[in-house]
């Protein structure tokens, strides 16, 4: 809650003080610039945005202000205030920053300045016109009561987060924006993750349905024994037709098949060509196929041998 | 250290850090998949292996197909032996058409040919086949 702390008045006349617990502070009319207008705005951030042209001419030039906006039944309040000034002053004063939990300016509590706060012997605080001025301490007259009591009452709900102002080297719309964005991200890779869980779900499928079939496949070791017993079968003799085709392959116009021989190990082919092309023709395609050949005496004749 | 002094850091440290744990979990994720996405797919393909292996040499109607060898030929060219999944057939007098016919029919079969032996003689054939399955 805002008003839990201690509320500390701050006034260029002020003591110096030490602090080892946080507080709040209330700044006087000294540190900010008063402004009202009845503005045909709804929201106060379109009031913000254009509370810098209210204020031309009327602030310092070379510093960098800051404004606080809130509307008071038909007007816009504007406060301008320069925040390094504040701090400047407020570390000038003693203050460590870590210990100032929120700023607030002496305008957000008007109603409750009911009398005059004296700040020191010259100057008082005063409500007029619901405006609080600094006035000197003369000009109250003679009759006025003793000085207001200030204390955590006067807190105002909307302050300043002067840590985050001060400490933090982003503000925070781009706290905002940046957490967003990442917690956004985050979210796409956790929903993208979760996706990828469901992908070898066909796989899955495809496989149950297989061993149900055959549900001796289930195990590894039974289908490495299975695969290693068929693949060496498979592999023998579809080598055997393939070395069966490519011969018959050579069987062309002008060739005669004399003799085929073929057992696990081995094959023997007997060529008889009509003419020396066919016979070269037939090397030829036996050197291609990297078989070995071996002529034999009687006319254009040739064996092929090789191992399978 | 007051860290209520760097709070929006620490907003957007938590948001980051969050957004790594989220793309940790993905790239996880996405390894883990991959990875038993390749070995399921990797048994699917052996079990799918050993399936069309075991149909091709482990079929039951290789021995009806084997029969039908005695067919392909006139049986007065022919001497068969069968010795339970073990066959010896000898042909004689083959010509081209009946040897292509035999030859196609032999190496179409799932058998283990223990031997195959083709001789020339005076423009037709011999042939001495020997298998099992």
């Amino acid at each position: 809650m805002g008003n839990s702390k201690e509320l500390i008045l701050i006034h260029t006349s002020m003591d110096e003080v030490t602090l080892s617990y946080d507080v709040n502070v209330m700044l006087t009319p000294q540190f900010y610039t008063l402004k009202r207008e009845p503005l045909p705005v709804q929201y106060a951030y379109q009031a913000k945005r254009i509370a810098p042209s209210l204020f031309e001419g009327l602030l310092e030039e070379g510093k960098s202000y800051e404004y606080m906006v809130w509307k008071e039944e038909e007007e816009w309040v504007f406060l301008a205030y320069d925040l390094e000034m504040i701090t400047a002053f407020l570390e000038h004063k003693g203050f460590a920053l870590e210990h100032i939990s929120k700023l607030f300016f002496a305008q957000q509590s008007a109603d409750l300045f009911t009398a005059p706060l004296l700040l020191n012997s010259n100057e008082a605080l005063v409500s007029l016109d619901n405006v609080i001025v600094v006035v000197p301490k003369v000009a109250l007259g003679e009759n006025e009561g003793p000085s207001l009591p200030f204390d955590k009452r006067f807190t105002p709900k909307k302050g300043i987060m002067l840590k985050s102002a001060y400490g933090s080297i982003l503000t925070v719309r781009q706290t905002a924006v940046l957490a967003s964005i990442f917690g956004l991200m985050a979210l796409m890779f956790f929903i993208e993750g979760s996706r990828y869980s469901g992908n070898s779900k066909a796989i899955q499928v495809q496989m149950e349905e297989i061993l149900e079939a055959y549900p001796s496949l289930s195990s590894k070791y039974t289908r490495d024994s299975i695969v290693s017993k068929y693949k060496t079968l498979d592999s023998a003799e579809r080598k055997k037709r393939e070395t069966i085709k490519t011969l018959a392959g050579m069987i062309f116009k002008g060739v005669t098949l004399n003799s085929f021989e073929m057992n696990e190990q081995k094959f023997s082919v007997h060529f008889s060509c009509k003419d020396a092309q066919a016979f070269k023709r037939v090397k030829a395609l036996a050197k291609k196929n990297k078989f070995n050949t071996v002529n034999v005496s009687r006319g254009h004749d040739l064996k092929i041998e090789g191992t399978l | 250290m007051n860290w209520q002094r760097y709070q929006n850091e620490l907003i957007v440290l938590m948001a980051f850090m969050f957004m790594f744990m989220g793309y940790l979990y993905k790239h996880t994720q996405v390894s883990s998949q991959k990875e038993s996405v390749v070995e399921s797919k990797l048994a699917l393909e052996e079990i799918k292996e050993v399936v069309a292996l075991k149909k091709i040499w482990s079929n039951k109607k290789t021995t009806q197909k084997i029969n039908k060898l005695q067919t392909l030929i006139p049986e007065n060219k022919m001497k068969w032996s069968k010795k339970s999944k073990k066959v010896t057939a000898s042909y004689t007098g083959l010509n081209d058409k009946e040897l292509n016919t035999l030859v196609t029919k032999i190496l179409n079969l799932p058998i283990v040919i223990k031997t195959l032996q083709i001789k020339n003689v005076a423009s037709s054939y011999d042939v001495e086949f020997k298998c099992q399955w």
